[in-house]
């Protein structure tokens, strides 16, 4: 048995092309006033799963600007919804309405949260292939929902303490819906332990003015990585991280001297750095079958929770 | 000559099969031996070939329904010769975004260039911009807008009842030239201050009237107010910086950052400072506008020497922040008292003005 066995992703991104990406994205949004912002979306992910390498073969993103311009509009309207009633309610200088004007809207602020991730999901999933190999996200919606719902009360009532139980629920179910052809996933994590990891490190880094967030930050990511499963049959495959604080302190101090020396222009330079620190940490272990992964998604062509997560600033994968 | 050796994958199965793609005239054939050794041949017919839009130099083929069977090529001279064996089908259309494939020092050049032109457009393009939004803005709902921030604004202060009245009877006394219903409010503070809000509010400080020893200082503060106000330079100012805002906010690619800038605070706005040319215009249309009343002038070099002598020199100080005084100003204004001509000593304005300066100095 070839127990050692392990993989890698590879980031072949170059911040020089990258920059060129985001600077003709920029412009041509500020022509059109912003109605190309969907289609810089697209170009942007294209070339970030294009440069991304897995067993000599790229990534593929198929969505289109078109695609996400449809969810582009729709998620404006809806935002342009809860703004107009929160503006409404703000206009009639009347208490019990501007109370209530202020609570649809962050009720719904709230409530687009779970649906955003959903619809972001699927979307993104489904748009994103290897080989020829499609993605798929295959949660119910209500579920996630109930789920986020009951959780973000539990999560109000306990001052916060449950956030770290409701992550990781999120979490458990995000990845046992998540499917690569026929490979499934699975998160192991736990919330008591996530909920003590994040006491520790946020004492630690009191105590230490600071110092201990690089080790915080580093066993945050390890509890993600460490705890996700990836299932081809009947083997098991785990995730490993291999990110230390000192990598991340070199990380974090180098990006910030790009970005701030070079007054934001370099940004790119340092997305290229995290993408390689991120993907030269995270190892995949065990005896995968590349040849192997059968196709079983379906096409899913909804771009609305790809753009609504965007604009609540949901960062997914 | 017609033979690429590429990867496919045939959309069901992950496996890469090394393969050899040649090009016929109707179709392209794909022959490979699959993993029992057994020669397999795939025939996609022309019309269903679709060009991956892609970044880089590999150039990537689908075919079908989903899910699509993929050809990856990593051969530079494949474009040229499907160029030249289909010369009636487009495989690579141009696009802008063809720019990334050159080489990255033409990249960063254009990239600088398209920087320049984004800092001409910032700096000279967004105020023309918001002057002509500002322009076509409705006057009832900018009288509405600036009634809101007053509402907003005016928790702050204390009101100062008598000398708001005093201040509006002064006021109705001269002609202002102006469609927008004036309202001044007087508050009670040290401070040697006066602001404008869209729609018509003037809100003066009782510190600056105290400070006033002529009818014609207050006059000319008055005009020049009034006339940010006529000449819209609030609207200005705030479309000035919502654009700015926007501008921004894209270029660091923070569509957020536009949906917050609407729920911003309004009061922020109309704090800004106003530029150079805008006060410079609301001095000349201010000064025009008591000439016609045949005020004289004299009360605007009097009014910026009162302010120079508060504040000593161009300071940090608020009257000066938010409307800057620069000795331009009060060199432009003693120049227009030399020409003024026609002054009549208006009655009533004085009448109006003891009972100001009565109260204040109490
Ligand atoms: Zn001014």
């Amino acid at each position: 048995m070839e127990q050692h066995e392990t993989r890698q992703l590879t980031f072949h991104g170059e911040g020089a092309k990258l920059f060129g990406i985001y600077i003709v994205n920029i412009l041509l949004t500020l022509v059109t006033f912003g109605l190309y912002y969907p289609w810089a979306r697209a170009a942007l992910l294209k070339y970030m799963y294009e440069e991304s390498e897995f067993e000599g073969s790229r990534f593929t993103f198929h969505g289109t600007g078109k695609e996400m311009f449809k969810g582009f509009i729709k998620a404006i309207g809806i935002f342009l919804v809860l703004y107009g009633i929160l503006f409404g309610g703000m206009a009639t200088q009347n208490a019990t309405f501007m109370m209530l004007g202020l609570a649809i809207f962050y009720i719904g602020l709230l409530l687009l949260i779970p649906i955003a991730i959903h619809g972001a999901l699927r979307y993104r999933a489904s748009r994103s292939s290897w080989r020829g190999i499609h993605f798929g996200y295959r949660g119910d919606r209500k579920e996630l929902l109930n789920t986020f719902i009951i959780g973000a009360i539990i999560t109000l009532v306990t001052f916060g303490i449950y956030g770290a139980w409701l992550v990781i629920e999120l979490r458990k179910y995000i990845f046992k819906n998540l499917r690569f052809g026929n490979i499934t996933f699975s998160y192991e994590g736990e919330g008591g332990a996530f909920f003590w990891l994040n006491i520790k490190g946020y004492f630690l880094t009191l105590l230490t003015l600071g110092i201990y967030s690089f080790w915080w930050v580093k066993d945050l990511f390890a509890y993600y990585v460490n705890n996700i499963r990836m299932y081809q049959g009947e083997t098991r495959l785990a995730f490993r991280s291999t990110a230390t604080a000192g990598g991340y302190f070199k990380l974090l101090i180098v990006n910030v001297l790009i970005v701030v020396l070079s007054l934001g222009l370099a940004t790119p330079w340092a997305i290229v750095r995290t993408m390689q620190f991120v993907f030269s940490n995270i190892h995949i272990d065990g005896p995968l079958d590349v040849d192997a992964i059968v196709q079983t998604e379906a096409d899913y062509t909804d771009a609305t929770g790809e753009d609504l997560a965007d604009m609540i600033d949901i960062g997914i994968v | 000559m017609y033979n690429f050796s590429v990867r496919y994958h045939d959309g069901r199965l992950s496996i890469a099969h090394d393969a050899t793609l040649t090009l016929m005239p109707d179709h392209w054939l794909i022959h490979y031996r699959d993993p029992s050794g057994e020669l397999t041949s795939v025939r996609w017919a022309l019309p269903g070939i679709v060009t991956d839009e892609n970044f880089s130099n590999l150039f990537i083929f689908r075919y079908g329904e989903f899910p699509q069977q993929t050809i990856e090529c990593k051969d530079g001279i494949m474009p040229e010769t499907l160029k030249k064996r289909y010369p009636e089908k487009v495989f690579f259309r141009k696009r802008i975004t063809d720019i990334f494939k050159l080489n990255n020092t033409t990249i960063v050049g254009v990239a600088l260039a398209v920087l320049m032109l984004m800092g001409l457009g910032y700096w000279f393009g967004l105020p023309w911009l918001a002057g002509a939004v500002a322009s076509r803005f409705p006057v009832s709902t900018e009288v509405k807008m600036g009634d809101t921030m007053y509402e907003n604004m005016m928790h702050a202060y204390e009101i100062d009842q008598r000398l708001t009245a005093a201040t509006n009877d002064f006021a109705k006394a001269i002609d202002f030239k102006t469609h927008y219903p004036i309202r001044i409010t007087v508050v009670k503070d040290k401070e040697v201050n006066a602001f404008a809000l869209p729609g018509g509010r003037i809100v003066v400080f009782d510190g600056i009237i105290r400070k006033m020893k002529t009818k014609e200082e207050l006059a000319a503060l008055l005009a020049h107010e009034v006339s940010h106000v006529h000449y819209r330079h609030s609207l200005r100012n705030i479309f000035r910086s919502l654009g700015g805002y926007l501008f921004l906010s894209l270029l660091l690619n923070d569509i957020n950052g536009i949906v917050t800038v609407l729920a911003d605070n309004s009061n922020m706005l109309a704090n800004l400072t106003y530029s150079r040319e805008l006060e410079t215009e609301a001095d000349t249309k201010g000064m025009a506008a008591l000439a016609g009343n045949g005020i004289s002038l004299k009360g605007f070099v009097d009014l910026f020497t009162l302010l120079r002598g508060e504040h000593g020199d161009v300071g940090s100080l608020k009257l000066l922040s938010t409307h800057p005084l620069t000795e331009d100003r009060l060199r432009a204004a003693e120049v227009m008292v030399e020409r003024q001509k026609g002054v009549r000593d208006d009655r009533e304005l004085e009448g109006e003005w003891e009972v100001i300066q009565d109260m204040s100095n109490k």
